[in-house]
């Protein structure tokens, strides 16, 4: 272990979603060094998955892209992906961060990305990235646009037949290849781990993730995508075109049932936002939204919910009770009115999408530098009124979801708080 | 391209370290060939929906679907432009007869 990987810097930026992103160009342009670290293959965090984002309809890889492009050549930026924060440790005035590198299997310093290993690879994978309901190969890049573009391989899925070592131009196919360990110091740490959506098994009523075409709005956004896994919206359960599509507002979020009572603040506008794109991509579909209250708090936003209504969406004030299927894996969504007459009704839809809310995705306690989290697990800011990025560890910064829901616009903009707060630290050093 | 001997070396190491491959894992890639085969010689008669491959290939419609997916993004199978409930399918290159 004596030639283990050292890196120091100004700033380590944990996560690479939009706000890891904009925080690491924030302090780099400023003349700071920063290291980003990123578990998955790729840069780009939830947002490089998106089809568009509201209310603008702007493509969100051509807003993401160009940032992850930045990143990635910035003189000042070292970027790690594929790699785990272990442990982060202060000592003195600086922090000490073990980060491991897991193995992709292939030479980096070699591969010419050109997709070979990729396209002789025999066995197919569900592929994460396209929510499963696309394939990669036990050896591929993990998707079109991905930062950097350098295949991973998966072991457990290997039969180890070799094609991908024969195919490779460079000689490059690293079998043996094992975790390699970092140390990185820097002076102060921005947390940007992100979120997760409700878990689709979440909620029994809702049918545990089990119903072929009840999905998450991920998934949803997938379909919507270009380069989607169909390359149009069609139906998991038997490539239909859905004529007549439901979502289902609040299925995680605002429930005490499911341990998540709060507000995730972006379900209603990417649920509009899915319903005008689906509308505009099936011109004679039905699209209903059973909703609690549309909350369209944001710059534009109430514009962009009148505008969907205007298009022909059908806003339906109801709770749904229990989502199942009929025989053909049409889900029945089982409705209580909340205008109108309230008899329960049962309604049957080709494709329903639970709109899903936002939990942590890491916990920002686990480091122990200080940090602590709010009732729900985010962490929580030291004061929220003074501040919108320090929290009770010093030299330790918050930047997007993982304070708590927010959408791209306030993910980006107190990303920005989050380096200024970093700066304004180390000058203090 | 990888030197022949090399490769034999580090894929023997490799079972020595990780142990042969595992049965589940040989079956599950032979029923992905046969599924992707049947796939394909379905469509070797012409145009399919997923519905339609499903019955020719005896997959399941969502397994269909999938492999389906898996040999366009792989360039083996490409969509047919048209209308309707379910969109076709055909060999890439126009292969069918």
């Amino acid at each position: 272990m004596n030639d283990i990987e050292k890196i120091e810097v100004d700033a380590l930026v944990v996560g690479s979603g939009i706000a890891g992103l904009q925080s690491a160009l924030d302090l780099a342009d400023q003349g700071y060094s920063v290291a980003i670290v990123e578990k998955n293959p790729s840069i780009g965090g939830k947002m490089i998955s998106l089809s568009k984002v509201f209310p603008t309809l702007d493509c969100a890889s051509c807003i993401t892209t160009p940032r992850m492009a930045s990143v990635s050549h910035h003189p000042r930026i070292q970027t790690l992906t594929y790699s785990t924060v272990d442990a982060i440790k202060r000592e003195g005035k600086t922090f000490t961060a073990a980060v491991t590198r897991k193995p992709r299997y292939i030479g980096e310093k070699e591969c010419i990305s050109c997709k070979r290993c990729e396209e002789v690879c025999p066995v197919l994978l569900p592929d994460e990235y396209e929510q499963g309901m696309g394939a990669k190969k036990t050896i591929s890049i993990p998707f079109t646009n991905a930062i950097p573009q350098f295949p991973v391989m998966h072991p457990e899925h290997c039969i180890r037949c070799g094609a991908c070592a024969k195919a490779c131009p460079k000689d490059c196919i690293e079998f043996l290849q094992e975790p390699a360990p970092v140390e990185i110091k820097a002076k102060a740490v921005i947390l940007a781990t992100g979120y997760e959506t409700t878990p689709m098994t979440a909620k029994k009523q809702y049918g545990l993730g089990a119903l072929p075409n009840v999905l998450s709005p991920m998934a949803a956004e997938r379909l919507l995508a270009p380069h989607g896994p169909y390359g149009r919206v069609l139906r998991p359960s038997d490539g239909k075109v859905p004529g007549s599509i439901a979502y289902v507002q609040c299925a995680g979020s605002r429930d005490k049932s499911i341990g998540v009572p709060y507000c995730s603040r972006v379900c209603c506008m990417y649920a509009i936002k899915q319903a005008i794109l689906l509308s505009g991509s099936l011109p004679i579909a039905d699209i209903t939204i059973y909703y609690m209250d549309i909350r369209a708090f944001g710059k534009g936003y109430e514009q962009f919910y009148n505008n969907a209504r205007a298009m022909g969406i059908n806003f339906v004030k109801a709770k749904v009770a229990r989502v199942t299927e009929d025989a053909e894996h049409n889900p029945i969504v089982r409705i209580e009115r909340q205008e109108g007459t309230s008899a329960p009704e049962e309604v049957k839809h080709d494709l329903v999408v639970l709109s899903q809310g936002l939990v942590p995705g890491c916990d920002g306690t686990a480091f122990g530098l200080g940090v602590q989290n709010n009732d729900f697990g985010f962490v929580q800011l030291s004061d929220e009124m003074v501040s919108s990025a320090v929290t009770a560890g010093a030299g330790v910064f918050a930047a997007g979801t993982v304070k708590g829901p927010r959408d791209i616009p306030d993910s980006v903009v107190d990303a920005g708080a989050a380096a200024m707060e970093a700066v304004s630290y180390m000058r203090k050093l | 391209m990888a030197d022949a001997k090399k490769l034999a070396e580090q894929l023997k190491k490799l079972n020595e370290l990780r142990g042969p491959v595992t049965q589940a894992l040989r079956d599950r890639v032979a029923a992905q060939n046969k599924a992707q085969k049947a796939v394909l010689d379905a469509l070797g008669s012409g145009p399919k929906t997923v519905p339609e491959l499903a019955a020719a290939s005896g997959l399941s419609h969502d397994k269909a679907l999938w492999y389906v997916a898996a040999l366009r993004k792989y360039g083996k199978v490409e969509d047919v432009p048209g209308k309707g409930d379910y969109p076709k399918y055909t060999l890439k290159g126009g292969a069918a007869k």
